[in-house]
């Protein structure tokens, strides 16, 4: 089953265009990355920057309608994520517990959904799609 | 330059409805489109939140909650990885998507190595490209 470890950090919503994590934060971080890597646990990674360089598109209405960052409505946002490779929810729960986050950060675990997931028809419509990404099988 | 587009949650992806056939070929549509151009690396939906958890950190123990929770409009149903020129490349490019009425996304740049500065030290660059490489090679 593949996960995906969400990192939401309180106040990044509010986050200055350029900020940036510590050394020590990024270093801490690595040895945690490299720990589920060498379990054979991690699929990919990444880190986003602050919602105040980015944008919404909503589609209220049908019409695409864009809003740049910050979100000031927002009361959390995501900093950065995990796609892990485990046989539970409690496994990805126990990998979540090892991370060296700090108390202002929350991590949310989610299922991925498989092409297994969908019903016989909807897999029909979907077919060619693990393809499309390059990875046959998912 | 990358980017991750976010698909916020709705009412009905929390209550694990799962999309119509209708949806999944527009979709699927949109995609391929988006894999010609060169644009799309990767995209996958999240099962809802009633099958996932969150971890909180604090000095003492990590706290585990289970899901569902509660809705609101931060909640992420899904996620797309596309690599465009810009921000506004991203933008036009999402415009496109085969969203109905009420639907929104975000749109978040990803950290590359070169943003980091000098908190990235060269030792934890090169730890970071080793990382990514063995990931690359599974």
């Amino acid at each position: 089953m593949r996960f995906m470890m969400l990192m939401i950090p309180a106040g990044y919503e509010t986050a200055a265009p350029d900020a940036l994590p510590s050394v020590e934060a990024v270093t801490a971080m690595m040895k945690y990355n490299e720990a589920l890597k060498e379990a054979g646990v991690l699929i990919t990674l990444d880190g986003l920057l602050p919602p105040s360089t980015g944008a919404r598109v909503s589609f209220a209405g049908g019409k695409p309608v864009v809003t740049d960052g910050p979100f000031t409505e927002s009361k959390e946002v995501i900093g950065g994520y995990w796609m892990i490779e485990v046989t539970s929810r409690e496994e990805a729960i126990a990998w979540a517990k090892r991370c060296p986050a700090s108390s202002n950060e929350v991590i949310e675990i989610r299922q991925v959904h498989e092409m297994a997931d969908f019903p016989p028809e909807l897999q029909q419509a979907a077919a060619g799609f693990g393809e499309l990404q390059g990875k046959p099988g998912r | 330059m990358r980017f991750m587009v976010i698909v916020k949650a709705s009412r009905d992806s929390e209550a694990g409805v799962m999309p119509g056939t209708e949806l999944l070929a527009a979709m699927g549509k949109f995609n391929e489109e988006m894999v010609r151009a060169g644009i799309m690396q990767a995209g996958e939906g999240l099962h809802p939140t009633a099958k996932g958890a969150r971890v909180k950190y604090s000095a003492a123990q990590p706290a585990v909650s289970l899901g569902p929770f509660n809705f609101n409009s931060d909640l992420v149903a899904g996620f797309w990885l596309i690599q465009t020129k810009s921000l506004d490349e991203a933008i036009d490019w999402m415009k496109r998507a085969p969203f109905g009425g009420g639907a929104e996304i975000e749109i978040r740049q990803v950290f590359s190595p070169e943003d980091f500065g000098e908190a990235l030290t060269p030792e934890l660059r090169e730890r970071g490209i080793r990382l990514r490489a063995e990931i690359e090679k599974k």
